[in-house]
């Protein structure tokens, strides 16, 4: 294909939910013309590939109130976007096993308080109740926050795609973005698969291959990119309804609206970074062992189906956004480590507002990418990096 | 087995009997095909298509276990065997209104958005369409009566059928004893061979060059024991089977893959049918007319019909019907009649039967080397990906190994074939160089022609692109007018493939209908990947075997 037009305002690099949401903004703003470069298919990256959750429940009040904005703006997205999301708000419930991660989670817990959600710490009978047939015998409590829940992440992705094109952004299917290229110390041109695109901003929501385009910008970002599997069970009738999350080994898992018991769990190895992406024996029988050992009588449900994708983490679990302050008109828009698509509605603003230049409401201690230029390591970190 | 016991189930509050071997569906086609669920969406009757463990026409709850495949339980004395969709009866369900009262679907996903304040009524109605069985009930410690095998091996040989079977008896003639792993329930151990009945091979993961065992499999033995693997070499031999086809109705009982005509049918069975349709006009329908012949009513083919069919049809006097396009099957609860029209021209007409057999294409069992991440190349000439091989047999992976159908080797050349991978894992040189004579690779397919000429007539009934998940053409071709295009797309669009076939049945013709409306070849249109497992595989049989699969073995 070639690309529409040969010179941009604005370049997004990564299709995934929050380069379309950010083209979105951009449009809306009237601040076009937009290019949105997916050198995959539609959804191929974290946005099709993620459990589907979006919670509230954070360490910092920083990372909720980004959350919290989300889930409002998913609330109004079927009548916004055209698309039905699906959007359950039936509750994430985190499991605490022993009293220091009970402590944790009550942190947490005065924290959402304290931001007006009502949160809720659950004892192991409502546990119980709420996940039939769980084994108790481990369990001392968790807490439970109603108005968090799960979501269909594919028609968010096909809602804001036709809708950015409606707003007359071009969305390049199977263009890869290849370098930027300098112009007195500012961006002037993206160099893609399909040629020279010129530009005076491009942004960086690439995902898991977000530090790989910054390097290729002459960036060193500290951003990895991990690879996290998940699977999805044969279908059964409904019976779960809230997205339940094990803090100790990261077990996560829910029910779709299809049935499926969709989830994953944190294995001790990473198994493996950026390249292909496989299933693996680990994942698969040390999720199994979990899940079983939770609620045994999944015992006799089969997986349908497995698959991972990559989470672009931070060293402080914080996510990247804001323009890189080694090169004008670079915008970062990554590093959310695996919370890209429940944090999306909301970081998109920020970002759509750090390329026009207005003033942004976030931390730049928490969230700019110059905290990590500096001599000290990043003050805070957000570490609840589970489900 | 004459005089054994057999085992005695219930069904619908009667008792049945299998025979040693038997499994519950061959019991209970004695009596006929059974209509043995609905489907979860429109609540249309679903009753056994495959035959073989692959479909979803033939579900049952197995006392505590849902979603059981009924062609795949070898019943226990006292199991009891229910169905779990259609009330009061799969045969006469209420809700099968839904399929009148939405000719063209329920839309979920644009419907349904207002008013916001309904949300969650609407999430409880919709969940309702969801989930092939109540979630089991209890802890199930019956599938766990033997601990779960773990082994590491030199050789393992993936399936023991006729390729298999060669492979491993020249592997024998070497001096190597591979240990051969086959999913068929009944078939008998290899002399010599060390074999492993009713277990599916399900996960294949290369962990690289250099360690001691390059490959992990995971798999289960039926019903739930878990199985690892470690070995040095795999071959893979893991068959093929009987594709479906688009057409009106086309998930009506009756409609049946040839693989289930021949698995079911049998002497001292019932007959399936008594006037089917067969559908096909190679080699796979002379099979199922030497098998079922006297019960076949006439021979149809979306091509040619090839001699041997012409001789045996005219043996039987069984009228032939060439290049016909297949419209729709009518029938309420079973097939009544099938439509045709002669391809190119001539008016529609309709054949009185029971039972439409699909012996038209076969479709290759590919998915372990997908999944070990093997070289692919399409195959036009049954529309279907392959492994790439050397002459000897090998794919791009080392110590990966392709023989018989699973790798597109024509029939007359499969022993040929398996000698040579043999020989090759043994370290003999090999003798021949010349490739084996393999699927047709270039040009369009038949097939493509046939759907080509098949999407511009009018389209009366239901077409149900993929049937587990009862997803319809039309739905797939929104999704292709909305701007959505490429197979993994629409899948993701349309939710086509994604049901326990695990797309088997629905993604070949998907992506020959999409290269149609793409206007693009269907190599552009999309590498089908199938993700694991290959079969449904069960949490308790992976779960035991937590502690053999160790942790650094990472890729």
């Amino acid at each position: 294909m070639t690309l529409p037009r040969s010179s941009y305002r604005t370049v997004i690099v990564g299709g995934g939910i929050l380069g379309l949401f950010t083209a979105y903004r951009l449009a809306s703003a009237g601040a076009g013309p937009v290019l949105v470069l997916e050198r995959g298919f539609l959804s191929s990256g974290a946005s099709g590939r993620n459990g589907g959750g979006v919670r509230q429940q954070w360490e910092t009040r920083a990372t909720l109130r980004l959350a919290r904005e989300s889930v409002a703006a998913y609330r109004r997205f079927g009548r916004e976007f055209g698309y039905n999301l699906w959007f359950r708000q039936s509750g994430y419930l985190f499991l605490a096993e022993d009293p220091s991660e009970l402590a944790r989670l009550r942190t947490v817990h005065e924290l959402v308080r304290s931001e007006g959600l009502p949160s809720e710490i659950v004892g192991v009978d409502d546990i119980a109740r709420w996940v039939d047939g769980i084994a108790r015998n481990k369990l001392v409590g968790g807490t439970y926050l109603r108005t968090d829940g799960t979501l269909y992440p594919f028609p968010a992705v096909w809602g804001v795609y036709e809708t950015v094109r409606s707003l007359g952004v071009d969305v390049a299917l199977g263009v890869e973005a290849l370098g930027v290229d300098v112009r007195d110390g500012r961006v002037a041109a993206v160099r893609t698969s399909e040629g020279v695109v010129a530009t005076s901003t491009v942004v960086n929501a690439a995902g898991g291959w977000s530090a790989e385009f910054s390097r290729r910008a002459g960036l060193e970002v500290p951003n990895v990119a991990t690879r996290h599997e998940i699977f999805a069970t044969q279908s059964l009738r409904p019976f779960l309804d809230p997205m339940v999350v094990r803090l100790s080994d990261g077990l996560y898992f829910s029910q779709t609206m299809r049935g499926e018991i969709v989830g994953g769990v944190t294995l001790p190895h990473p198994t493996g970074t950026v390249g292909g992406m496989p299933s693996s024996p680990q994942f698969l029988t040390t999720m199994a062992h979990a899940l079983v050992e939770l609620i045994p009588r999944l015992g006799a449900v089969s997986v349908l189906r497995a698959w991972s994708g990559f989470y672009d983490d931070t060293p402080d679990g914080f996510p990247v956004i804001g323009e890189d302050p080694r090169l004008k008109g670079f915008v970062h828009a990554n590093g959310f480590g695996g919370h890209g698509f429940m944090l999306a509605p909301a970081a998109s603003r920020r970002v759509a507002g750090a390329v026009l230049g207005e003033p942004s409401d976030l931390d730049p201690a928490q969230f700019s990418p110059a905290r990590f230029l500096g001599p000290r390591p990043p003050a805070t970190a957000e570490h609840l990096q589970l489900g | 087995m004459a005089g054994a016991p057999g085992r005695t189930f219930s069904y619908r509050g009667r008792p049945w009997k299998a025979r040693p071997g038997e499994t519950v569906l061959a019991a209970l086609v004695r009596e006929g095909l059974p209509t043995l669920a609905r489907s979860n969406r429109y609540h249309r009757p679903r009753a056994p298509f495959c035959g073989i463990g692959q479909c979803t026409g033939c579900l049952v709850r197995v006392n505590d276990r849902p979603a059981v495949r009924a062609c795949r339980h070898l019943p226990s004395d006292g199991d009891t065997v229910r169905s779990e969709r259609g009330w009061p009866s799969p045969r006469f369900d209420v809700l099968g209104i839904l399929d009148d009262l939405f000719p063209h679907g329920i839309d979920t996903l644009r419907g349904f958005r207002w008013p916001a304040f309904a949300a969650p009524f609407y999430h409880r109605l919709i969940r309702q369409l969801s989930g092939y069985g109540q979630p089991p009930g209890g802890p199930v410690a019956s599938m766990l009566r033997d601990p779960p095998t773990s082994r590491a091996v030199d050789i393992v040989v993936v399936g023991g059928g006729r390729s298999g079977k060669a492979v491993a008896t020249r592997l024998l003639a070497h001096g190597l004893r591979p240990l051969v792993v086959d999913r068929a329930l009944t078939r008998e151990a290899m002399p010599g061979a060390d074999t492993m009945g009713s277990t599916s091979v399900t996960f294949v993961s290369p962990s690289g060059t250099g360690a001691p065992y390059p490959f992990t499999l995971l798999g289960f033995t039926e019903p739930g024991t878990g199985l690892a693997v470690r070995s040095r070499t795999v071959v893979v031999a893991t068959g093929g089977y009987d594709a479906s086809l688009l057409f009106g109705g086309n998930d009506r009982p009756g409609v049946l893959s040839a693989d289930a005509a021949l698995e079911l049918s049998g002497p001292a069975r019932h007959p399936l049918f008594r006037r089917a349709v067969v559908v096909g006009g190679g080699a796979r329908a002379r099979q199922v007319l030497d098998r079922c012949g006297p019960d076949v009513s006439a021979v149809v083919a979306p091509g040619d019909i090839g001699p041997e069919v012409v001789r045996l049809a005219s043996d039987l006097e069984i009228p032939l019907y060439p290049r016909s396009l297949l419209l729709r099957a009518d029938g309420r609860s079973r097939v009544r009649s099938l439509h045709l029209r002669s391809r190119g021209r001539g008016p529609a007409f309709a054949l009185r039967c029971d039972a439409v057999v699909l012996a038209h294409r076969r479709l290759p069992n590919a998915q372990l080397f997908f999944q070990a991440g093997a070289r692919m190349e399409w195959r036009a000439g049954t529309g279907a990906y392959y492994p790439a091989l050397d002459p000897v047999g090998a794919t791009s992976v080392p110590g990966l190994y392709a023989v018989g159908e699973a790798a597109g080797v024509l029939d007359a050349a499969q022993e040929e074939g398996a000698t040579r991978v043999a020989d090759a894992i043994a370290g003999r040189p090999p003798l021949a160089p010349e490739p084996l004579p393999r699927v047709a690779e270039g040009g369009p397919s038949e097939l493509d022609r046939y759907y080509r000429e098949l999407l511009r007539e009018p389209r009366p009934g239901r077409w149900i692109a993929c049937v587990c998940e009862d997803v319809l053409l039309e739905e797939v071709e929104r999704a292709v007018g909305a701007g959505f295009c490429g197979i993994e797309v629409v899948k993701r669009y349309s939710n086509l493939g994604t049901g326990l076939c695990q797309g088997r049945y629905c993604l070949p013709d998907a992506l020959l209908v999409l290269s149609i409306l793409e206007g693009r070849p269907p190599p552009e249109v999309g590498y089908i990947t199938q993700r694991p497992p290959v079969f449904p595989t069960p949490l308790s049989a992976l779960a035991a075997l937590h502690a053999s699969v160790p942790a650094e073995a990472a890729g």
